[in-house]
């Protein structure tokens, strides 16, 4: 458990520094960033093992297991979404696919593990990312983020949602739609649910400990159901503070001045100012 | 080794020196700053009426090199800070070195003038342009000695050909070429033209999706001119010729250790980054900085170093501390002596390190005001690492990590060298006997 500990704080530290890298002087300094995103991926890997290996057994599992139920049936709702998902990440990173024991609640968490681990490497390929490819990314792009900011929580959360399941996944790098936009919505409930980061908010779902179980009886349906969205968009929420941000950073280290690349900036931009 | 110590201090309000380097011949030392700025420091004649100031370093020459620019483009700005000075070799009266930021390389010319012309006919001493019609007679100026005055003019400025920020330059010993290096791109310049670079090396994926390693360093061996080496985030080195193809992307030779993976953590590969790689002044070894240890490679051998040297293995149980503040990004550089027997490397709270190849004993020590006096002999150092403190000894969690010595400089002849210390310079000499 102390691993996962340890872990989970390298991975709130590497996040910090991502962040911090985007308004230090001089620019974005791809070597240094480079670094910290193999940090925050090997963190995150350890963290991962670890809650399938403790998490699932604990005696505060059952409570997860509600969450989780929660999050499966949401998922059962959605399941174009989370499979096209799947079958558009795992061709790209099939080395990271891990093998857990078959029980039901594991193998939903599998998929999505894919995912994560797929969006970990995209994590780090979207730090220093210039090419995107995406041609839907304009549609969605551009209509998706003003809304989850101005709009009242409950409808960005559908919105998105919806949205995602309109984009055609076309390959991986769809994701980078919903993870823009999801993030806005994870930075929101970051601010409400008095969690900074991502970790801490996997934490609270998926791990048992003290703060947990005070913060679980506050834990309305609109926070709920903003989790919900994050975990429906197969994890990529969780990572869109460091991935959605290294891909802006990766715009300005990259020399791109593709369309794309300018309306991704400006998502986060007003991210930022939201923020 | 003993040592005298000279302070020369630099009186520059928080200003952090960026990089030390000697010239060829030892005579010149520049140093460049986070402000942009170079200052050349010139060896005094020896004099027989004072023995004892063998040569001490004096101010020759100050400018502004670079300055804060902005990329409107990207909305970024560019920092003035000077990475890398290198000197080229001399050929005339005059001195020239190349220093650069994250995206421009410069070549400055620094040169004396001791005697001015005097008597114009167009114009006034002032400098006032004379009338014409009032002149009655001509006469031949003449040169009339002055103050010496030092003035450092930019010949060159090549620029534009650098997406990442650039972290070395190094001239060709040739003396007609050189290269800048950036995190993913290596660039070889005529020291001539400057509308025109030619791109040796690339390792930009197509897709940076990929992007696993990026280029911290590099360097021309210092005979052959068809031969750099450049070295990567992963712990290997490269070493390429230039004769094989227009771009060197194939290496030629790749020097790499496999991973202890007893010693494996979070930080493993932030750690084994190499932050400094330097050719032999014989070109017959390499030497790699990375963060804990420095690693001398035979050219002919690339399975694994020839010897390595710990510089701070007590670090190695902090490294998660280190990672917090930043300190584990720290690039070190480091030198080798003029005979290539001795190499030295900074660490943390002023301390610096020097292993000497033959006798394979290492010291510590210290660049600091407080604890050595002008003309004192430096007193090694020492860092106890758990258990019981001896009187003299710090121990690792007393230890500043804010006074780090990244730039250290050894003169290419003599035991001369020049330590970095945040914003002082101290140089130190071998003790006259």
């Amino acid at each position: 458990m102390e691993y996962k500990v340890e872990a989970h704080r390298i991975m709130s530290i590497s996040l910090g520094k991502i962040y911090n890298s985007r308004i230090q002087r001089g620019g974005i300094k791809l070597h240094k960033n480079l670094l910290v995103s193999l940090v925050l991926r090997s963190a995150r890997q350890v963290y991962l093992s670890d809650y399938y290996s403790g998490a699932c057994l604990n005696a505060q599992s059952e409570r997860e297991g509600n969450e989780w139920d929660i999050m499966d049936s949401e998922r059962e709702k959605f399941p174009p979404s989370a499979t096209e998902c799947d079958r558009a990440e795992s061709p790209e990173e099939p080395q990271q696919s891990k093998q857990p024991e078959a029980s039901d609640k594991e193998r939903e968490y599998r998929e999505n593990d894919d995912e994560v681990k797929s969006d970990q490497a995209d994590c780090t390929s979207t730090l220093q990312q210039e090419q995107n490819p995406n041609p839907s990314l304009d549609s969605v792009g551009n209509v998706s983020p003003p809304e989850t900011i101005n709009e009242p929580k409950e409808s960005p959360s559908d919105s998105s949602v919806a949205e995602r399941q309109s984009t055609p996944v076309a390959n991986g790098e769809s994701h980078q739609a919903p993870k823009t936009h999801v993030c806005s919505n994870r930075k929101r409930s970051a601010e409400e649910s008095e969690s900074g980061d991502s970790p801490q908010k996997r934490t609270k779902v998926a791990s048992s400990n003290s703060k947990e179980d005070e913060e679980g009886e506050e834990m309305d349906t609109s926070n709920v159901s903003n989790l919900i969205t994050i975990f429906g968009s197969s994890f990529s929420g969780l990572l869109s503070k460091d991935s959605a941000k290294p891909e802006a950073e990766a715009e300005d280290s990259g020399q791109i001045c593709c369309d794309q690349m300018l309306k991704n900036l400006n998502p986060w931009s007003t991210a930022i100012v939201a923020f | 080794m003993h040592l005298l110590e000279e302070d020369q201090g630099r009186c520059v309000k928080a200003d952090i020196i960026s990089t030390v380097e000697f010239n060829s011949t030892g005579e010149l030392l520049a140093t460049g700053d986070k402000g942009g700025r170079v200052v050349v420091f010139q060896r005094e004649q020896e004099s027989k009426n004072q023995p004892h100031r063998r040569g001490e370093y004096n101010v020759y020459s100050t400018f502004q090199s670079h300055e804060p620019e902005f990329d409107y483009l990207k909305s970024l700005e560019i920092e003035e800070k000077i990475n890398k000075i290198r000197w080229l070799p001399q050929q005339n009266a005059a001195y020239f070195l190349l220093s650069t930021n994250d995206k421009t390389v410069k070549l400055w010319k620094i040169s004396e003038r001791d005697k001015r012309p005097e008597g114009y006919n167009l114009k006034d001493e002032d400098g006032r342009i004379r009338d014409p019609t009032t002149i009655t007679a001509l006469r031949v100026p003449v040169l009339r000695p002055m103050d010496l005055m030092v003035e450092a003019t930019p010949r060159r400025i090549f620029s534009n050909a650098h997406t990442y920020h650039i972290n070395s330059i190094s001239v060709n010993s040739d003396y007609e070429t050189y290269m800048s290096t950036d995190d993913l791109r290596i660039n070889l310049w005529n020291l001539e033209i400057t509308n025109r670079s030619f791109n040796i090396v690339d390792i930009k994926p197509a897709n940076m999706e990929e992007l696993t390693e990026v280029i911290t360093a590099a360097e021309f061996h210092p005979n052959q001119c068809n031969t750099f080496v450049y070295s990567s985030s992963k712990g290997s080195i490269r070493l390429c010729d230039m004769r094989t193809s227009a771009l060197c992307d194939n290496h030629s030779k790749l020097f790499e250790e496999p991973e202890d993976p007893s010693n494996r953590s979070f930080f493993s590969e932030i750690i084994s980054s190499i932050s400094d790689v330097k050719f032999s002044h014989s070109g017959r070894y390499l030497m790699t900085r990375d963060y804990l240890t420095v690693k001398v490679w035979d050219v002919n051998m690339e399975s694994k170093p020839l010897e390595t040297y710990q510089v701070h293995d007590y670090l190695r149980s902090k490294l998660c501390s280190l990672y917090e503040n930043d300190c584990i990004f720290d690039k070190f550089e480091c030198v080798w002596n003029g005979t290539d027997s001795v190499l030295m490397t900074g660490s943390y709270n002023n301390f610096f390190r020097m292993f000497d190849r033959n006798t394979k004993r290492d010291v510590t020590l210290e660049a600091s005001r407080e604890n050595s006096k002008p003309r004192a002999i430096l007193k090694p150092r020492k860092v106890c690492v758990g258990g019981k403190r001896r009187k003299d000894e710090i121990s690792v969690d007393s230890l500043d990590f804010s006074k780090k010595i990244l730039h250290t400089a050894w003169h290419p002849h003599e035991n001369i060298i020049a330590v970095a210390a945040t914003n002082n310079l101290y140089i130190f000499q071998d003790k006259v006997n």
